[in-house]
């Protein structure tokens, strides 16, 4: 039984992470791609990474879910969603694509529903994006989604990480 | 709203229940791991509370990833955790491992762990169907090493564990273990 919220927009599914995941992760983790977000990892890391992935859900009661195309078959693409470990400074708006998920809007897609979570379910009043600032990608998404910059944090492994403040719970349309 | 991830079947023993980790056991496991106490499982004075955070995470997350997992300790009639133990196998991990941890300094020394141990051990052999298992004690956890002896465990020499000062103690077979 799991009590993890399933989401589903126009093409996708956002579903609770699972063991099954565990191989699309390692794809990731073992690529270059990883570095925005810690990486490259071993298995090991990687086997404690999803654990925390599961584990926030239940540390803060939500978390971040696995994004797949709804009715194709269930390939893990990715993680977005509420994200707020404890070495960061508020919770965020989270996205991580892996392997060739990327240019198809898959991740504004699951962003905003994410960030609808967040304000309607969750009852957050401001979100953040957390962003590499040479991660240009996940800058273009930000603006796509309407983000501001304001500030920035530095984190102890992942060096400056730039807040990209969402706009505010009335200005998103519901 | 707290989720609900898989269900974690609960245990208990004449003076404990043992449960899933859930975000409370935080207050006590925190402390634990960011002292000298934890230093033979990963922990240590040197480390902060977000390394902390990671570490209760995990516990949690390995439930939903292999469908077993470590029980947090909680003596009846009270509803503060002592300590987490049972079937332990992260990736890396040479077998499938039975681990204990007692978080509080105060619960040692009064049997909790081996009650506890005895119940897993058993729940890992007939319910999880292990055949064998292990248990991975640092050469210096003299408090550990008593533990196992006293289930019954021996040093398997033609094993190894995932760290290099690692001893594996072996637990007898079910059959010797229910006799």
């Amino acid at each position: 039984m799991t009590t993890i919220p399933t989401l589903t927009t126009e093409r996708l599914t956002l579903r609770a992470p699972m063991a099954a995941d565990f191989d699309a992760l390692r794809a990731f983790h073992s690529s270059d791609r990883s570095h925005f977000v810690g990486g490259p990892f071993t298995e090991a890391e990687s086997f404690d990474y999803l654990c925390k992935v599961i584990g926030h859900w239940t540390m803060r009661g939500y978390g971040r879910w696995v994004v797949t195309l709804t009715g194709a078959e269930d390939r893990p693409l990715g993680l977005v969603g509420p994200y707020y470990p404890s070495d960061w400074p508020e919770p965020e708006i989270a996205w991580t694509l892996w392997q060739g998920a990327e240019g198809k809007g898959i991740a504004t897609e699951a962003a905003r529903a994410a960030r609808s979570f967040a304000y309607e379910t969750l009852g957050w009043t401001t979100a953040v994006s957390m962003i590499a600032p040479k991660n240009v990608r996940s800058i273009a998404l930000a603006e796509r989604l309407g983000c501001t910059r304001e500030g920035a944090f530095d984190h102890e492994r992942f060096g400056r990480l730039d807040m990209w403040r969402h706009p505010a719970r009335a200005e998103v349309p519901a | 709203m707290i989720p609900h991830l898989v269900d974690i079947p609960q245990l208990e023993t004449e003076r404990l229940i043992l449960r899933g980790p859930q975000a409370s056991d935080f207050e006590v496991l925190a402390p634990f791991v960011m002292s000298d106490r934890a230093s033979f499982i990963g922990g240590g004075a040197d480390k902060d509370i977000t390394h902390a955070w990671r570490v209760l995470a995990i516990l949690s997350g390995h439930w939903h990833l292999r469908g077993y997992g470590v029980y947090v300790l909680q003596p009846k009639g009270s509803d503060t955790p002592i300590g987490s133990m049972g079937p332990w196998n992260p990736e890396g991990w040479p077998e499938p491992e039975l681990s204990w941890t007692i978080w509080d300094a105060e619960a040692e020394g009064k049997g909790y762990a081996f009650e506890a141990m005895t119940e897993i051990r058993r729940y890992a052999y007939e319910v999880l169907g292990w055949e064998t298992a292990v248990s991975y004690i640092d050469a210096a956890n003299a408090r550990s090493i008593a533990l196992a002896t006293r289930m019954g465990c021996t040093v398997d020499e033609s094993a190894h564990g995932p760290h290099p000062d690692d001893v594996v103690y072996r637990h007898p077979p079910l059959a010797e273990v229910l006799a």
